[in-house]
């Protein structure tokens, strides 16, 4: 009794000491972001080293930053951008991944082998195709050009991805309700969906992160400031010949917060309190 | 879970995949095929008129000494991403898919990397990796390996392995939330069965969880091929393109589409790197569908 | 369940509503600008404001990209049915290429008196122009100078050199006291551009300079060896800062600020980049002058607009380039930045630009840059072949010849 009690007390404590070692080591370059966010350039360029503590803890920098390039319409744009994208990459390829994972028909692995290979593009040779398609259908400089690309070009990897989680559901789940004389729909909503909803989860974690750091595809479609998300607004940050270090630093961690907040509310589906794994016993 | 499927009509499977399959054909196919066209003819004919020159671009990839820098280097890529990234990720989705206390805050904290954008990664890790004021060397002088101090960045010995350690760095907290939903459905009947059989803790690593990882295991493999062939953000921001040691297919294409305004030779050389990366994952995939059918999985 | 569809579905429609507002203006102005650097932006949008003000009929817009995306994605904007109505660019080779495929409007009767030479200098003609028209406007313009840190030349009792002698002299003793003497920011590759120009048409004339970025002259040319091997020489005598290549052309300002490094040659922008405590010992001379010339040579790169030939609003665009030519508005855009204006009207700034100014007016050749000049492939390869020679200066040969390879696929048609 008493040899399990320190077992467990002292695996626990190792848990701790090793997670927070990991984290800390692995987090030392936002460290470093942090404390550029927080200098002046004129610091920054000047006689101190380049990862020290600030000498003064410019928090303006990141007030400076909002107003001065209008982060608050960026943002709000990357959210018009972001979130129809992944409620439609995850509509379309849970549809595409149900057929995949369940029906024996003779084209599913040339057709699963096509959603892969689709994966496999160096995107940067899509950009001129891309533009080019976008603009004679008219939806050039259009936040909905954006979206369209996005679910399109997603839909590679999330239908690998859930096709690969929905063939690992019981057989038995599928089956009986088919029996019973629900219709395929039915099983896909309200079998299928709310099982998967740990690698739904994780999946819209993922892509909400991705589309929310894209750069390049709102870049080639869109051309006005006032429908740039944010990535692109930060890239202004960038003058013709100098770089505002401390300014890119205090926006991109201003840009990473959404994403952040996203997946502190979405992990807890894919992670819940189960102790299987390593630690047991 | 057993092989049979649904055998209803035939156009019910195909009524839930017709969307999604047109969606993509029309966005992402379309597009590749039109791209790979452009393979074939002459630098301005993005801009002035198409001029068809058969396979010349390839006939000049084939003796341009940068390509095979570029191949070299994605190797290299492939290697570290695949090798590094998943044992890693695996380990660390282990570590913390448990109900202690704090939990999610470590979770959360490992996963920032991902949310930044590589504009702030690659200036960061640029600093990080400064020869002289540079993080890492002064960590390594005040350890007393100066020898070890070397210009990361500018030597082209070290550049690679450089970016490649920032794209793993970035790739492990991905790799980790595969596997903690994978973890997710290892089915704690089977755990607890293993665990009265007696089996060891290795054991039921190897022999339950293992398995019942696949699906993350073969996400996570098929991504890592594609992403370190794929990879072009970090070398973009890192060396500007044009540091050539570091060059990989993605970022030649990338340059010589839009830098030297050859979407010709840059088209060609996007058909060679999905042709790589088609015969890497045919096979592999083509493994893990066969043993799929037939462990019944 | 029910609701998340419901949800969904008025997400989808409020979106289609969005993306469907496509902008149909009749009377606009699109400009789309690199200019992403917080004061010029800010000057250049006082200058819009300003146009908007006398033509309320117009409604105006200003897109700003950064620089290297915009660069890359302007060909596409150009030949795109949504094309922009203005656009920035510089002046030389880099807006004749596109002025041959079609894709540029010529612009001639927008500058005052309906004729460009009136109000700005003769020499701005032959690079705004391609066959006879013009097809774009200056603005601005400025210089690349060797700038050093006064207080470590009155430290070792040094002067501005003013021939290639005593510019190797001046090395001589900075390597010898342990301060570097050349600063280059490698890892930005074109910042050996300055190096290129100028060391070339200082070496070979202005003419032979011009030749040679328009790819008649081989790059395995005597002379360019002659000219291309002081830079070999340099970096031989290890005159160049240690680990060129792993800086950028900003961390490379922090020795000469520093005095850790003597002579950085840079263009005038640098000034915008030293930290204001050490401002006051920064200054510049000109390119030093070799051999039996008597006068030096510059870069002086130039900025301005172009119109698209695919506009669809091209009076609108005609009429602020017009605006933009006046020597009001290019005193109001170049004032407030320190800038030279391309308008012969404006008085100078200040006295740093004057005496800028003066450098330029007494050079015998001035060219635009070397990757304005030349097409960007060759520019690319070129600058990859200088670094090439900083860091085997041995090599000179065989880089030169591979370079010249480059050169003939190239240029060929």
């Amino acid at each position: 009794m008493f040899n399990e009690k320190s077992k467990r007390r002292i695996i626990k404590a190792g848990f701790y000491v090793l997670s927070t070692a990991l984290v800390a080591f692995w987090l030392i370059p936002l460290a470093l972001a942090f404390f550029t966010s927080l200098k002046s350039m004129d610091e920054i360029m000047g006689s101190g080293a380049m990862w020290a503590i600030p000498k003064s803890w410019r928090f303006d920098n990141y007030a400076k930053v909002w107003a001065s390039i209008g982060m608050g319409r960026y943002v709000l744009n990357t959210i018009i951008i972001t979130v129809p994208s992944v409620i439609g990459t995850l509509a379309l390829s849970s549809l595409a991944a149900f057929a995949l994972a369940f029906y024996g028909f003779r084209l599913n692995k040339m057709i699963l082998i096509m959603f892969i290979a689709g994966m496999l593009i160096p995107f940067q040779m899509l950009m001129i195709p891309v533009f080019r398609f976008t603009d004679s259908i008219g939806l050039m400089n259009t936040r909905l050009g954006v979206i369209l690309f996005h679910i399109a070009f997603q839909l590679g990897f999330c239908t690998f991805f859930l096709r690969n989680f929905f063939r690992q559901i019981p057989f038995s789940l599928v089956e009986a309700p088919r029996i019973d004389g629900a219709t395929d729909f039915r099983i896909y909503w309200q079998i299928i969906m709310p099982l998967a909803t740990p690698s739904l989860a994780a999946l819209a974690v993922l892509e909400f992160t991705w589309i929310w750091n894209d750069l390049l595809w709102s870049l080639v479609l869109l051309q006005s400031d006032r429908l740039k998300p944010v990535t692109l607004g930060l890239a202004n940050m960038q003058g013709e010949f100098i770089s505002y270090y401390n300014m890119t630093a205090s926006g991109s961690i201003i840009a990473m917060i959404l994403p952040l907040v996203f997946f502190l509310a979405f992990q807890r589906y894919f992670v819940s309190g189960m102790t299987v794994g390593a630690v047991k016993g | 879970m057993t092989k049979a499927m649904f055998r209803k009509g035939w156009w019910v499977p195909w009524s839930f995949l017709a969307l999604p399959l047109a969606v993509y054909l029309v966005w992402v196919y379309i597009p590749i095929i039109e791209s790979f066209g452009y393979a074939f003819t002459k630098r301005d004919s993005l801009l002035y008129k198409t001029v068809y020159i058969g396979f010349d671009n390839f006939a000049r990839m084939f003796k341009d000494p940068q390509f095979f820098v570029a191949l070299r280097n994605n190797f290299v890529w492939l290697l570290y991403f695949v090798l590094v990234p998943i044992p890693l990720g695996l380990m660390i989705a282990m570590l913390f898919n448990n109900s202690f206390k704090g939990n999610r805050i470590y979770k959360t904290l490992f996963y920032l990397p991902m949310t930044l954008s590589f504009a702030i990664i690659g200036t960061i890790w640029m600093w990080i990796y400064s020869p002289d004021a540079g993080f890492l060397n002064m960590i390594l002088r005040s350890a007393g390996l100066s020898d070890l101090a070397k210009p990361w960045l500018g030597d082209s010995r070290f550049m690679t392995g450089a970016l490649v350690a920032v794209g793993v760095w970035r790739q492990v907290p991905y790799i980790m939330i595969l596997y903690l939903a994978g973890l997710q459905s290892v089915p704690v009947e089977l755990v607890e069965a293993a665990l009265i059989d007696g089996a060891s803790w290795w054991q039921r690593f190897t022999r339950v969880i293992i398995p019942v990882l696949a699906p993350a295991t073969i996400v996570s493999i098929t991504i890592s091929i594609i992403d370190s062939l794929r990879a072009f953000d970090i070398i973009y921001v890192m060396t500007n393109t044009k540091a050539r040691a570091a060059e990989v297919l993605a970022s030649y294409m990338y340059t010589s589409s839009f830098q030297y305004q050859d979407y010709g030779y840059g088209s060609a050389i996007a058909v060679i790197q999905f042709l790589i990366t088609l015969s890497f994952i045919l096979v592999y995939i083509n493994r893990t569908l066969k043993a799929e059918q037939e462990s019944g999985l | 369940m029910k609701t998340a569809i419901k949800l969904f579905a008025i997400a989808l429609v409020t979106l289609v509503v969005l993306g469907a507002c496509a902008p149909a203006g009749d009377k606009e102005l699109i400009i789309n600008s690199y200019m992403s650097d917080e004061k010029p932006k800010a000057v250049f949008q006082s200058v819009v404001d300003e146009f908007q003000k006398a033509n309320p009929g117009i409604k105006v817009t200003v897109n700003t990209i950064a620089h290297e995306q915009f660069k890359t994605q302007l060909a596409s904007w150009l030949t795109s049915s949504s094309a922009p109505d203005v656009v920035t660019w510089f002046a030389g080779y880099r807006m004749q290429a596109f002025a041959e495929k079609g894709l540029l409007e010529p612009i001639d009767t927008v500058f005052p008196g309906g004729d460009i030479t009136k109000e700005f200098p003769a020499a701005f003609k032959v690079a705004s122009s391609y066959q006879g028209k013009v097809y774009f406007m200056p603005q601005s313009w400025y210089w690349w100078a060797v700038y050093y840190n006064k207080d470590v030349f009155a430290k070792y009792n040094l002067t501005p050199p003013k021939t290639w002698d005593e510019f190797m002299k001046v090395c001589e003793v900075l390597k010898a006291n342990g301060v570097a003497p050349i600063a280059v920011g490698a890892k930005d590759t074109w910042t050996t551009g300055g190096w290129f120009d100028l060391l070339d048409s200082a070496v070979n004339g202005g003419d032979f300079h011009a030749q040679l970025t328009g790819g008649k002259v081989a790059y395995t040319d005597p002379k360019v060896k002659k000219s291309l091997g002081i830079i070999a020489e340099l970096s031989q005598k290890g005159y160049f800062i240690d680990n060129a290549t792993s800086l950028s052309w900003q961390e490379s300002v922090k020795p000469l600020a520093e005095g850790k490094a003597g002579m950085y040659l840079m263009g005038q922008f640098i000034m915008d980049t030293v930290p204001a405590e050490t401002r006051g010992s920064i200054d510049f001379f000109p390119f030093p002058i070799y051999g039996g010339n008597d006068k030096y040579t510059v870069d002086t790169p130039t900025d301005g607009f172009m119109l698209p030939a695919k506009a669809k609003h091209k009076d609108a665009a005609k009429k602020f380039l017009a605006f933009l030519a006046t020597k009001e508005q290019q005193q109001a855009f170049c004032a407030p930045l320190g800038r030279l204006a391309a308008n012969i009207n404006v008085p100078v700034p200040n006295a740093e630009a004057e005496r800028g100014l003066a450098m330029v007016k007494g050079a015998s050749f001035a060219a635009q840059f070397y990757d304005r000049d030349a097409p960007e492939e060759m520019a690319a390869k070129g600058l990859n072949a200088i670094l090439d020679i900083m860091a085997k200066p041995a090599n000179l040969d065989t880089i030169l010849a591979d370079l010249d390879k480059e050169r003939i696929r190239i240029y060929t048609k």
